[in-house]
């Protein structure tokens, strides 16, 4: 009568993971530093996203921060927002939570593997573009030119500061921040993260860009895009929903007949144009 | 399909035999003046000939709160998975409710396995009862939905002095061969069963103006209809037409600990895409935060997003949600037809 | 280390507080993490150390604001604890009043020796953090949210209309019955106890974040409500929100 026969294992039932470090990255803002309990790789994809469990409190999809070519552990960058995230925030190194994933299809790297790469980051959109970011790194030869744009809302909530003077740094890295709000301090490009488009020059027959930020920016960023000459299968986004389950079922994530914890969370703008209600 | 006969007296005792030595057995009672799944104590509280169930049978395969794993909190919490099944016997299950239960297998079983539903829908026996007097809201005849050929183990038909049996699985025929006293169904009762069935059809009172297979198309350029809008003003986002719904699956996840503040559970409760903060994000967002966008999606899921995911339809017609529906907006029928009348 | 709570009491039947008596067994598992420092209703001794404050009954006289003001000053955590607190509740029946009538009605000639002023929620006054809505509070959903801050967590009360508890209760809508019921605006979280129990929804849990009280008016009106009937029964609970507009 049934399809398919009961599964051996409950997809609900999260591993257990260490925390092994902590470090502050923002107000807001933390990095977690995990290493699953059982030993293996978490194996995840750039783009993808885990279900963190903090048991009592509840259950949240965060995406991946680390590259999956530093092995060993991954990371988890998390703003402080609701429950789960608030007590994730008050946890300290040595603490056990636990992880389902990774789940999403991530990035598709292979295609971006030879062509030049802008990835555009706002504020915490650069939590997911980090993993991206390293992975390209961490394989330079097989990606050509390598242009980021972050901006940030002030000064104060630049993430990854060290990390994004080190890429300043690199020769092999084009590095371009700006800040909505500068300060007395601030230097830097003040503007937001278009402003940037005319600093950079680029070759639109083999370009992609991927963009990550909140809601407001995808329609702004995409118009620069377009004005640049990059089509819409090149330009790749990733889109934010309270995944509950992460696995296709419990509904919350879907965008139209979209569910962004199966297809997504990563779309091209292709796609993400073809649904209503996606950005 | 083989087909037998039960004669009217002979049914309660095939009833009682199967409560007292099989399982716990489910059916249609009455309740306040309508009817309801519940567990059956004797075969007096069987109510055959219901129009519809407040609740569908969908509960006891997708419970509406259900415990998915189990922990207790420590230096290291242990965790384990919970997947509770029984054998049970789903009786008098109308054809449209079993139409749904085939959508929750794809549903449940595709990509990811969900243990918590396969788990129970392995221990589910289903017995239907076909529908001869048909909710004032149902419109299961332009869904193919008035009868089921597969999807359950047995299916009656009261065709006045006995029920023809048709034998949908081999269970289905153990449980006939060791409960039921049955004889063959002679050409006369079949064609009796025909009958009947064709009766039934013309007391549906809604019907589709359209095919369900164009519904995709349909709701595919309705999107900026005024429609939306205009209907859904009345909307109390009160969430009745979800949880009455047979084939809605959506679902929160929450966890709860116990007083000791020690051991607890992560479950999860039926949720739907009618109620406010279905679409809510961390923070402040909310990707259909307006009762339009929110009644639409609805729509969408019942006529297009599952049958293009699944290749079953998102609604069986069995009209619970009109019926339930204060505002009356709910009705998938209302909303399809009034579509298909703008598109022309 | 246990957190520190008080229960106070301000105008109110004092029902909420007798709910939490009412748990024996989950108080006592409940004071193994927990001191209750200030207890009115239950203890002699007070202190005035506590973090977590819960507070019954609405404010109906001048001399109680500098005392409810105080315990805000106190506490880290204010939890409104039943309808009187969280929206004014039946108390704020006596707002469709003059207050010197309302005096006279229930003083007679001892009126000069009372004050009163319009009831009101105590939000009207300090910042709330948590609500434990409903007359009287549901028992369950008290000690889900005292969990819930013990974890650190903010308590979950549902924002969607008493319907959804209620057609999961198995109940026949109190509107088929030829009735008519405030659960299609009104916050669940009460498992629909009133209409599982054979009456209706009065609201007392208040209304969700953005209720359709247009529609509902209309749907009440089409059960043979009028609007002066309608208003009515909104008062029950719900006056506070009505005069404050």
């Amino acid at each position: 009568m049934i399809s398919q026969a009961v599964p051996p294992t409950s997809i609900y039932l999260p591993y257990l993971a260490e925390l092994l470090r902590v470090e502050s990255i923002a107000e807001r803002e933390k990095l977690f530093e995990f290493k699953l309990s059982h030993g293996k790789e978490l194996g995840h994809k750039p783009g993808q996203f885990v279900e963190i469990s903090l048991f009592g409190i509840g259950e949240m999809p965060i995406s991946i921060s680390s590259s999956p070519t530093r092995k060993g552990s991954f990371e988890l960058a998390v703003r402080a927002v609701g429950n789960v995230t608030n007590a994730l925030h008050r946890l300290s190194k040595g603490a056990t939570v636990g992880i389902r994933g990774p789940f999403g299809n991530g990035f598709p790297v292979d295609n971006l593997k030879g062509k030049d790469i802008v990835i555009v980051a706002g504020g915490i959109g650069l939590f997911p573009l980090r993993s991206l970011i390293n992975y390209i790194l961490d394989k330079r030869s097989e990606f050509g030119r390598l242009i980021i744009l972050s901006g940030s809302r002030t000064p104060q909530e630049r993430m990854f500061v060290n990390e994004l003077e080190k890429w300043h740094k690199r020769e092999d890295v084009e590095l371009l921040e700006t800040v909505d709000e500068g300060d007395e301090e601030w230097t830097g490009h003040v503007g937001v993260v278009t402003t940037l488009s005319s600093e950079v020059h680029i070759d639109p027959e083999k370009i992609f860009a991927v963009v990550v930020g909140p809601p407001v920016m995808y329609k702004f960023v995409v118009a620069e895009c377009h004005k640049k000459g990059i089509p819409d299968e090149r330009i790749i986004m990733s889109l934010e929903r309270r995944m509950k389950c992460g696995i296709g079922k419990c509904g919350h994530c879907q965008i139209n007949g979209v569910y962004v914890c199966q297809e997504g969370p990563v779309f091209t703008y292709a796609e993400v144009k073809k649904l209503r209600e996606a950005i | 399909m083989e087909n037998k006969i039960i004669e009217k007296q002979n049914m309660a005792p095939f009833v009682d035999n199967l409560i007292n030595a099989e399982a716990e057995v489910i059916g249609p009672k009455r309740k306040d003046g309508k009817y309801a799944f519940d567990k059956l104590i004797e075969t007096g509280e069987l109510c055959l000939d219901y129009d519809t169930t407040l609740l569908p049978p969908k509960m006891y395969l997708f419970p509406p709160k259900e415990t998915l794993i189990k922990f207790e909190l420590g230096k290291e919490p242990k965790v384990e998975p919970v997947a509770e099944a029984k054998p049970l016997i789903l009786f008098g299950v109308h054809p449209y409710d079993i139409k749904a239960i085939e959508l929750l297998d794809v549903a449940f079983s595709t990509t990811n396995p969900d243990i918590n539903y396969l788990s129970k829908r392995e221990k589910a026996v289903i017995i239907g009862v076909d529908c001869l007097n048909p909710n004032p809201n149902a419109f299961c005849p332009s869904l193919g939905t008035a009868t089921a050929e597969t999807g359950f183990d047995l299916m009656l038909t009261d065709i006045g002095d006995s029920y023809v049996v048709a034998i949908g699985s081999s269970k289905g025929e153990q449980l006939l061969t060791k409960y039921a006293e049955t004889r063959e169904a002679s050409q006369a009762e079949l064609a009796q069963r025909n009958s009947e069935r064709q009766k039934a059809l013309a007391r549906y009172k809604v019907t589709l103006n359209i095919s369900p297979e164009e519904l995709p198309q349909l709701l595919g350029k309705s999107w900026d209809s005024p429609w939306w809008k205009e209907k859904s003003e009345k909307c109390l986002s009160c969430g009745s037409c979800i949880v009455v719904c047979p084939t809605c699956f959506c679902f929160d996840v929450q966890d709860d600990i116990a007083l000791n503040l020690k051991e607890g559970e992560r479950y999860r409760q039926w949720d739907g895409c009618m109620l406010a903060d279905f679409a809510a994000v961390a923070g402040e967002g909310n990707f259909r935060g307006d009762k339009e966008s929110r009644f639409r999606h609805r729509m969408y899921r019942k006529g297009k997003y599952i049958w293009e995911r699944y290749e079953k339809l998102g609604c069986v017609g069995c009209g619970r949600c009109a019926s339930a529906c204060l505002a009356e907006i709910a009705s998938p029928a209302e909303t399809f037809n009034k579509l298909k009348e703008e598109s022309k | 280390m246990k957190a520190k709570l008080g229960f106070f009491d301000f105008t109110g039947c004092e029902g909420c507080q007798l709910e939490v008596l009412n748990f024996e067994t989950e108080l006592v598992e409940l004071l193994n993490h927990v001191d209750i420092v200030n207890f009115r209703e239950a203890k002699t001794e007070r202190e005035d150390n506590y973090e977590i404050a819960f507070v019954e009954g609405s404010i109906t006289r001048e001399s109680e604001i500098p005392r409810l003001k105080k315990i805000r000053q106190q506490a880290k955590i204010v939890v409104a604890l039943g309808a009187c607190a969280c929206l004014g509740g039946v108390n704020c029946l006596k707002n469709f009043r003059p207050m010197e009538e309302n005096l006279r009605i229930v003083y007679g000639d001892a009126a000069r020796y009372y004050d009163t002023i319009p009831a009101r929620p105590i939000s009207s006054i300090v910042p709330v953090d948590y609500y434990v809505p409903g007359c009287p509070i549901d028992k369950k959903e008290f000690l889900k949210v005292t969990k819930a801050l013990l974890l650190g967590k903010r308590p979950e009360i549902p924002n969607y209309p008493v319907c959804v508890e209620c057609k999961l209760a198995g109940n026949v809508c109190t509107f088929d019955k030829g009735e008519t019921c405030l659960g299609p605006v009104t916050r669940a979280g009460c498992n629909a106890i009133c209409i599982s129990n054979g009456r209706h929804c009065w609201g007392c849990r208040g209304p969700v974040d953005d209720p359709n009280t247009n529609s509902e008016k209309e749907i009440l009106q089409k059960h043979g409500l009028t609007v002066e009937d309608i208003l009515n029964q909104f008062r029950i609970f719900n006056g506070y929100l009505e005069v404050s507009k």
